[in-house]
């Protein structure tokens, strides 16, 4: 798990370039650092899964896979906050130092294998994001979407907490291995069945699952733009894998009981997500509702617990976390240059800049779903596990729900290329959101041609 | 597991007596104790100089900041005490780690002073 600890002294290595008033090469040594983090994260592919720290983390080929995607999605965050903080120089390597601390916690959570591991890396994300959330000091929107959040992600972790120490009261361990074994054996203890209730609660808390999600829109569209991608992408996809990662590990044997909660809890937030986001009129918003139908669809694969669904939940997360880190660089760009975070803004953006308009479309279109892009690959293999393990009804659901989705998606797509606006040419807007977007570009493209392209993670669900 | 939740009986009847104690000893002297109301008695200070204006005005948050850095420094040196005790033990092993760690708090220190964290004015 090198990753891990390089990862935690290139956040300090920014605190030392801000010290030295370093802050103009500290967005090209970061991007550069974590993409040679990256290299050195998939050299322990394939290997032995070895566990470090007294079992605390384990390094198998689920961890490594997700690590590499945060670090992806980490790298391209801090390559748009050069252009995105220019206004507050003096900060940027603190926003920067807090971004890459983000990523830590978010590498503990997709590698645990203890408990103890969990919490910590749940709460370096969660309070990383508190700070991002509210770093828009005179903003009074900003404000309260960081005293919304604590309170509730504060609310969530207690909950989670009090859950674990039921599990371990009736397990007497904090090791995944441990519980599983104490799990698949006669006679469950009550107390370790409601354990298991809280820490799912406090995991749907994290996902923004429906009934738990009132958080998510105000809290998305309160902060800070580059922060709500962040939340979108990066936060997002660590929870579902560690919610996933748990819950394959330790609580697989007893899941029958499970499955039905998470099943109608799955639906329900496919309906609410999709059904809210029709009628938003802003950008950030509405990507927030479909965040969280989206989380929706990430549930299938984790209540349909098979063979190949974490491959299938892997490649989910690539082409979401893509579509969405895309489109926030292109809505970023525009939004600021508009000052506007309503739809409107991208009126005439056809016209007036044709390759934002063509990305943007690109990127909605597969989180729509539709096919050749990656997003269509990604939902008929959600889909299909689902199906595999009889939970037609569920996925009947996702069905319907994924096309009233095209509309608002196409709300968007219409709004660019058949509105007019008085802005007649547009500047290209900064290098790095261009070059965050050609890339996400490409990716979504190359998957939905070339799904095999996506590793198979197969060597963590035959432990 | 079977849990022996009788032995958790006396921590309970502890904890309704304690309470029971503070509300009763609170209900009697609101009843029993003298009760004489004026205009004079229900001033917030009956005697010295007249207060004038409110109680509640914004004031530096200096004061917070510096109370929170010094609560960090001051649990993370709590790390020292284990160290200490266990020096032979831990050998030179546990030295690399914990100058490792005072190299980190001292990152930070000198982050929070370039900051200018701790200058008053």
């Amino acid at each position: 798990m090198r990753a891990l600890t390089y990862t935690s002294f290139l956040g300090i290595a920014c605190l030392v370039l801000e010290i030295f008033n370093l802050r103009k090469i500290v967005v090209p040594v970061v991007v550069i650092a974590l993409l040679a983090i990256l290299g050195i994260n998939f050299t322990e592919w394939n290997g032995s899964s070895v566990s470090f720290y007294n079992d605390m983390l384990r390094a198998d080929n689920f961890a490594l896979a997700f690590t590499g995607l945060l670090i992806v999605t980490a790298a391209g965050l801090v390559a748009m906050s050069g252009s995105f903080y220019d206004t507050e120089e003096t900060k940027l390597a603190d926003y920067i130092s807090v971004i890459v601390f983000t990523l830590c916690g978010g590498i503990a959570l997709v590698s645990f294998s203890n408990m103890a591991m969990l919490f910590i890396g749940l709460e370096v994300l969660s309070i990383s994001l508190y700070i991002l959330a509210g770093s828009k000091r005179r903003d009074i929107r900003s404000n309260e979407a960081a005293m919304k959040y604590f309170l509730m992600g504060s609310f969530a972790s207690g909950i989670l907490l009090f859950g674990i120490t039921l599990v371990y009261g009736a397990t007497g361990s904090f090791n995944l291995a441990q519980i599983a074994l104490y799990a698949s054996g006669p006679g469950v203890d009550p107390i370790f069945v409601v354990g298991v209730i809280m820490i799912l609660i406090a995991m749907l808390f994290k996902v923004s699952a429906v009934p738990f999600h009132f958080w998510a829109p105000d809290v998305y569209e309160g902060s800070p733009s580059l922060t709500t991608a962040m939340m979108a992408t990066l936060s997002k996809v660590a929870a579902m894998a560690a919610f996933y990662r748990l819950f394959s590990v330790s609580f697989v044997n007893n899941f029958s009981g499970f499955a039905w909660i998470l099943s109608v809890v799955a639906a329900l937030t496919m309906l609410v997500g999709n059904l809210t986001a029709l009628n938003q009129d802003s950008f950030k918003r509405m990507l927030a509702f479909s965040g969280i139908a989206h989380a929706g669809y990430m549930l299938l694969a984790i209540m349909s617990l098979y063979q190949n669904t974490a491959n299938a939940l892997f490649f989910y997360t690539v082409a979401y976390t893509f579509a969405s880190l895309g489109a926030f660089a292109i809505g970023i760009s525009v939004m600021k240059r508009r000052k506007s975070e309503k739809i409107e803004a991208f009126n005439g953006l056809g016209k007036s800049n044709p390759f934002q308009a063509v990305a943007l479309t690109v990127f909605m279109l597969s989180m729509a779903g539709i096919p050749p892009l990656a997003g269509f690959f990604a939902k008929y293999y959600v889909f299909f596990e689902a199906i595999k393990t009889q939970h037609l009804a569920v996925v009947i659901v996702a069905v319907i729900t994924s096309a009233i989705s095209v509309y608002y998606y196409f709300k968007l797509i219409l709004a660019m290329w058949t509105k007019d606006s008085e802005e007649t040419d547009a500047p290209a807007g900064a290098i790095s959101y261009i070059a965050i977007a050609a890339i996400c570009l490409i990716v979504t493209l190359a998957l939905g041609i070339l799904p095999s392209l996506v590793p198979s993670i197969n060597q963590v669900a035959s432990k | 597991m079977e849990t022996p939740q009788s032995s958790y009986i006396p921590i309970i009847i502890q904890a309704v007596f304690a309470a029971g104690f503070v509300a009763t000893m609170l209900g009697l002297s609101h009843l029993v104790g003298p009760k004489r109301k004026s205009q004079i008695k229900d001033e917030n200070f009956e005697c010295g100089i007249k207060s004038y204006g409110n109680a509640r005005i914004p004031f530096s948050v200096k004061y917070f900041l510096i109370a929170i850095l010094f609560v960090l420094f001051d649990v993370e040196v709590i790390f020292l005490y284990p160290w200490a005790v266990n020096f032979k033990v831990l050998g030179i092993i546990g030295l690399y780690k914990m100058l490792l760690f005072m190299g980190l708090l001292l990152v930070g220190f000198f982050y929070i002073i370039k900051k200018g964290a701790l200058e008053w004015e």
